[in-house]
């Protein structure tokens, strides 16, 4: 028995160190944890601080690769058989309802949780450096920052597999966008082709979207996702750790690592796994209480009116309906502004914001630092005005894109 | 440069070649050369099985009008993003289009982004940026309609049947 303990304890690690060489053996001797830090801040561990938001979202991706997986069996990217394959997992699959619903409530977590990870780091000011040389946080920022776009980038391809009504609209909406770049003739078009994979969205594109869902965007979260949490380790945790450096500056005093940091394993761990568990058990509230939608079939032929985009894109719909310039018989496409144009723009405003940041050493990891007041009401101003229209076309908007009030929603069908 | 330096510039550049030519090939890979997809002519039926006034063919996303005995066929695929435009009852049954009066019994509004069009096509409102497209229509030798949505024709475009069968 306490040979197959021993086996069992080489393999994996110990969680209950009983001394310090053994919880510093515990990180650096085992494959998975190897790249944790034997030792942690105190600071980094707070739960108020960081909310553990991006341990929240490595477990979310954790759940959606597993089920992800298991879907892939189960699923056919077919434009004649995808939404039936769909249908059989409402139907007839075993618990095939749970893992649809699983992997679409850890999707909209995700999505969610990805935006509320982006404005704890913005209003921490956690992008800095805080005058430590060796680190390199603006460059974690913008490797966030794709990150941000790649998770919305597998929710839309996602969103496209079950080839139902919602399914085909967004694509049909999506792949015009890419077609109204311009100079139209030349990129818009071209772009539209290799995107569709054809001149219309059928067959080619679905297989096109399904690569880029299970295989290449996936793949390519989880190297820049890799890099990301490797960059926090290289920048010496979190950026509130830089504090205990500017206080012992401040006070003239050395710092003690014992009083300062704490041993990863256990304590770091404890808390994570705690998170996964948290997780986890959200995701199987909604997926228990909550079920996916599936539309009719798709079909080219009849619009749904309206036809709305997934909540995290109403935004962006919204922008397309009402960025479009008319100077005399000259139009310009709200599909190119408010679709491409202002998303790209506001992407590349992120990226670079940290650089336009000049706030002192003081402001970093700190909670709406006094000195950063004014980027955290710009910051502010614009994710309430994105997610002041994401409202607004939730709910005032009704058929024909036209301005309701939400009550009267049932008369509406009968306007004309 | 010495011959070393030109060998090592040589290596180099086949290198990067050999990878940028696999790369152009993966690409390149990926746009189609042959389409399944239906012809851009197609036939739509006999002009005598269309009723008067606006129908619309679902299959190939197309309003066919009539009236009497002249036909003309109309894009429903909006302008803007790609949607179904509908078909509804005009706000104004006379509107100005370019300086001219026109007397419209429908409308087209698009449920995606609320554009719209009058009657005849003409964007008045919402993001669109153009009017909907006419094809050119003609007489098969089977008598049946023959839609090239590869041709695209003006509003003043008429196709008379004198023979309706």
């Amino acid at each position: 028995m306490n040979k197959i303990k021993e086996v069992w304890r080489s393999l994996t690690w110990s969680f209950d160190p009983k001394d310090k060489i053994e919880a510093t053996k515990a990180t650096s001797k085992n494959f998975w944890l190897h790249w944790f830090p034997a030792r942690i801040t105190y600071k980094s561990m707070s739960w108020t601080y960081s909310f553990w938001l991006g341990t929240v979202l490595f477990s979310l991706f954790l759940i959606l690769t597993i089920t992800g997986v298991i879907l892939m069996f189960l699923y056919i990217p077919s434009a004649e058989r995808a939404y039936w394959t769909i249908k059989d997992l409402e139907n007839s699959v075993s618990f095939g309802w749970f893992l649809r619903n699983a992997h679409r409530w850890a999707a909209h977590l995700m999505v969610t949780t990805v935006f509320l990870h982006m404005m704890r780091v913005f209003f921490t000011g956690a992008y800095k450096n805080g005058g430590n040389p060796e680190s390199n946080r603006p460059l974690n920022w913008i490797v966030g920052v794709i990150l941000l776009v790649l998770t919305l980038g597998l929710s839309y391809t996602g969103y496209l597999l079950p080839w139902d009504q919602l399914a085909l609209w967004a694509i049909v909406i999506g792949a015009n966008i890419a077609k109204s770049v311009p100079p139209e003739s030349i990129v818009g078009k071209n772009l539209y082709f290799f995107l569709a994979g054809g001149t219309q969205i059928d067959q080619p594109t679905l297989i096109r979207f399904y690569v880029l869902h299970c295989i290449f965007l996936p793949l390519l979260l989880l190297i820049l996702s890799s890099y990301h949490m490797w960059r926090v380790r290289k920048d010496g945790g979190l950026a509130v750790s830089e504090q205990y450096k500017i206080e012992a500056k401040k006070l003239n005093k050395r710092l003690i690592q014992d009083e300062y940091t704490t041993f990863t394993i256990p304590f770091m761990f404890r808390r994570a796994f705690l998170v996964f568990l948290i997780t986890t058990a959200i995701v199987l509230f909604f997926t228990i209480f909550a079920k996916a939608p599936l539309e009719e079939p798709a079909d080219p032929t009849w619009t749904p009116n309206p036809a709305k985009a997934p909540w995290y894109f109403l935004w962006i719909q919204e922008l397309i309906a009402i960025t479009t310039i008319k100077i005399g018989d000259f139009t310009i496409n709200g599909g190119f502004i408010g679709g491409a144009l202002i998303p790209a723009l506001l992407v590349f405003l992120w990226a670079i914001w940290p650089y336009l940041d000049k706030s002192p050493d003081e402001a970093t990891g700190i909670w709406f630092h006094r000195s950063r007041i004014i980027h955290n009401i710009i910051f502010a101003i614009i994710m309430l005005y994105l997610i002041g229209i994401t409202i607004f076309a939730m709910y005032f908007r009704g058929p024909y894109w036209q301005v309701y009030w939400p009550w009267r929603w049932p008369e509406i069908p009968h306007m004309f | 440069m010495d011959r070393r330096k030109f060998l090592a510039y040589i290596g180099r550049t086949a290198v990067v070649l050999t990878f940028l030519g696999q790369a152009f090939a993966y690409f390149r890979s990926l746009v189609p050369n042959t389409l399944y997809e239906p012809p851009k002519k197609f036939r739509i039926g006999y002009p005598k099985d269309y009723p008067e006034g606006i129908t619309f063919v679902a299959k190939y996303r197309l309003f066919v009008i009539r009236e009497r005995n002249s036909f003309w066929v109309i894009s429903a695929v909006c302008q803007h993003l790609g949607c179904n435009v509908n078909v509804i009852p005009p706000k104004q049954e006379v509107v100005k289009i370019k300086g001219k009066e026109y007397k419209q019994k429908w409308e087209f509004f698009c449920p995606c982004h609320g554009s719209q069009y009058y009657g005849e096509g003409t964007n008045y409102g919402g993001p669109a940026p153009r009017p909907l497209p006419w094809y050119k229509l003609d007489i098969g030798p089977d008598g049946q309609l023959v839609v090239d949505a590869n041709t695209e024709v003006d509003h003043k475009f008429r196709l008379i049947v004198e023979n309706l069968g």
